[in-house]
């Protein structure tokens, strides 16, 4: 019996200490890049505090409409990740539309404030929309 | 001293330049005008923050940020 004890105390610091080790593994995986870094530094330079606060909180922020004053939500991504919000801030619709280069989710993300802050009609002009799930 | 924000795959690639200098000053709208000519977008920002496009170099600008087209995705 005490050996079937020690076996399975035995046991439990191997899994445990596997646990430890696949948490390390996954956290060096998904560490952000050097890119990644330097996008979400602009990103945070040019965010308003409240989207700020939003995005530290959510991954996305809202932006206003310059044309329309519609609210967007902006999530975290570089791709099918605005949508347009209805007055109880729920998805209406989903737009996409990126910057022509190959750029990480956070310099997407700044262009697409950008877009659609100083120029809604433009931004949703290029854009294909989506019905959100 | 003013600063151009190039966003690419790096993340992005910053020009510094000193709007008092001939030389330097040259460069950063030889590099405005590049950049637009063949699709970025410039944006400043308001003293509240907001940003703005602008079409023309301003060289009294002290941080302006450069993104390519957007484009439907």
């Amino acid at each position: 019996m005490a050996l079937l004890h020690a076996a399975i105390s035995q046991l439990r610091r191997l899994l445990a200490a596997c646990s430890h080790l696949a948490r390390a593994f996954r956290d060096w995986y998904q560490r952000p890049s050097k890119s990644e870094l330097r996008g979400l530094k602009l990103l945070r330079e040019w965010l308003s505090q409240e989207q700020l606060t939003q995005y530290d909180a959510h991954r996305y922020f809202e932006v206003i409409g310059c044309h329309t004053g519609k609210r967007y939500r902006i999530c975290h991504g570089t791709a099918a990740n605005v949508f347009e919000l209805d007055d109880a801030g729920l998805p209406r619709e989903g737009w996409c539309f990126v910057p022509n280069d190959h750029l990480v989710a956070v310099d997407v993300m700044l262009a697409q404030k950008i877009g659609l802050e100083t120029d809604e009609r433009g931004a949703l002009a290029t854009a294909n929309n989506f019905t959100p799930r | 001293m003013a600063t151009q924000i190039i966003m690419d795959h790096n993340g992005d690639t910053r020009h510094n330049f000193d709007a008092k200098d001939a030389k330097t000053l040259l460069e950063a709208e030889r590099r405005f005008k590049a950049l637009t000519g063949v699709g970025f977008t410039a944006a400043t920002r308001t003293a509240s923050g907001e940003p703005v496009v602008t079409r023309t170099f301003d060289p009294t600008a002290e941080e302006t940020l450069f993104f390519p087209r957007l484009i439907g995705g």
